[in-house]
């Protein structure tokens, strides 16, 4: 029992803030990655999410069939997929790092995944008030700007959180590209050592135990505290 | 063109992509037991039952579901001493006859990933069904009771079959969900159809026509899994046009 503590503590450092040799990594690299990724993804989700509003018909064809697409296909074999495309130098004469390649993959994801919210959240837009923006002169895009994603976002809150999490949580594939990640850090310091197969067991209840926690206090922010709502702006307003 | 794709890669290949479909009807299937479950026991009468199912629910929806595989398939046999581990997991009757059943060679690793699919899944859905239980409207349970409806009847003939159906939004998302996340069995020696494909990939060094192929395979299933759970959920709603009224 002591031999597992001692192995664990050891290897927290790792796990935590990766290995002296390629900080940051671990669990910081996979919030550094999500986030990143979430970022990105919010705002390439908020565009498409507009598109998929679009008056056009082609617009909205294309917007959906993208993120058709994307959610159509596991993460695993986007990942795999796109690094074939952008890492390898043979496509386009792009050669990202596995890094790099997965940041763009995650982003494209999590875009995708966000867009499908933000596209619930501004269909509950009343026209009304787009109306009334563009009456006062704004353009498409300041009336967008302004005021169907702003209160798209306020009534979305929770879900987009929820989507936020769920883009944590599977940035764990990332591992098939080896991008030094919590998951990865985990299977390096475990190793092909027979010797350590004991410490299976205990390394992936911790690794699970530090996602778990990042993933459900994060959670907690999904659930809609009294006065957050969107708040009710009727005609007379 | 095609020349580097031999028969025998081929039937590699569709052997690989009946094994992520069987997976996902099994785990599918179950995992939506077991989410009906976790939904009603956290709506349960029974103090001790509710944080028992929140519990459940909390930690194996939150945890990757990578990680659950790896830790079921490669973490869990090592608990034991190698010669009970062997015997444990990878070589008794019981493993034997799961193994001839399913025609894989470490039937035990798949069993474990689908366990660990299930309890992923199955936490999910419970989010998405208990939803659906509470908006049931108390009218329609008062009507079944004052009809003469025991309590039971009534969970059992109208509570629980209209939070599925209102449920069922969320319950088709997240089995396409499943669906794709079955490709991360591939980490634990599972034959699915991704592994098949990385085989075919190390054999011929095709890998962008074969990982384009497996993009548009998924891309696939998922279009017609999500076409088959909407035809589903269509017949659950015939001849009842005046639930679709009720305001959820």
């Amino acid at each position: 029992m002591s031999d597992q503590i001692e192995f664990l503590w050891e290897q927290l450092p790792n796990l935590l803030w990766g290995f002296p040799d390629r900080r940051p990594g671990g669990l910081l690299l996979s919030l550094l990655l999500s986030s990143g990724a979430i970022a990105v993804g919010f705002i390439f989700g908020s565009a498409l999410a507009l598109a998929r509003h679009a008056r056009r018909r082609a617009v909205r064809f294309v917007a959906d069939r993208v993120v058709w697409a994307i959610r159509g296909v596991p993460l695993l074999v986007l990942l795999v997929l796109l690094f074939q495309f952008l890492g390898t130098g043979a496509w386009f004469g792009i050669e990202l790092s596995a890094f790099w390649s997965a940041a763009v993959t995650l982003s494209l994801y999590a875009g995708a995944y966000l867009s499908d919210v933000m596209t619930a959240g501004i269909g509950a837009v009343p026209r009304q008030l787009v109306d009334d923006a563009r009456l006062l002169g704004a353009g498409p895009i300041t009336a967008a700007r302004t005021v169907t994603l702003p209160y798209a976002l306020r009534t979305m809150r929770p879900a987009l959180v929820t989507q936020a999490v769920t883009v944590f949580k599977d940035s764990s594939v990332v591992v098939v590209l080896g991008v030094s990640d919590l998951t990865t850090n985990a299977r390096i310091a475990l190793g092909g050592d027979v010797g350590n197969t004991p410490y299976w067991v205990a390394t992936y209840l911790l690794v699970g135990f530090l996602y778990w926690i990042v993933a459900f206090a994060v959670g907690r922010l999904a659930e809609n505290r009294h006065g957050r709502g969107p708040q009710v702006v009727g005609a007379h307003a | 063109m095609l020349d580097w794709l031999t028969a025998d890669i081929a039937g590699e290949m569709a052997r690989g992509v009946a094994v992520t479909i069987v997976l996902t009807i099994v785990t599918s299937i179950s995992s939506f037991l077991v989410g009906l479950t976790a939904a009603i026991a956290r709506r349960s009468r029974r103090n001790w039952l509710r944080p028992i199912a929140t519990a459940f629910v909390e930690i194996f929806r939150n945890v990757p579901a990578l990680i659950l595989i790896i830790f079921f398939a490669f973490a869990v046999p090592n608990l034991f001493p190698a010669g009970l581990r062997g015997t444990l997991f990878f070589d008794n009757p019981l493993v034997d006859l799961l193994g001839a059943i399913t025609t894989l060679t470490l039937p035990y690793y798949a069993l474990a990933a689908a366990v660990a699919l299930t309890l992923n899944t199955g936490a999910h859905l419970a989010e998405v069904i208990r939803p659906g239980l509470d908006a049931v409207p108390a009218a329609r349970i008062d009507a079944a009771r004052s009809l003469g409806a025991s309590a039971r009847t009534a969970y059992f003939t109208v509570t629980i079959p209209d939070g599925l159906r209102i449920g069922f939004p969320g319950i088709i998302n997240r089995l396409v969900h499943n669906l794709k996340n079955t490709a991360l069995v591939s980490f634990v020696a599972v034959p699915d159809a991704y592994q098949e494909i990385q085989a075919a990939i190390t054999e011929t060094f095709r890998a962008t026509e074969l990982l384009v192929f497996a993009a548009v395979l998924y891309l696939a299933l998922a279009t017609v899994l999500e076409f088959g759970l909407r035809r589903i959920e269509r017949a659950l709603w015939r001849g009842r046009p005046i639930d679709r009224m009720v305001d959820v």
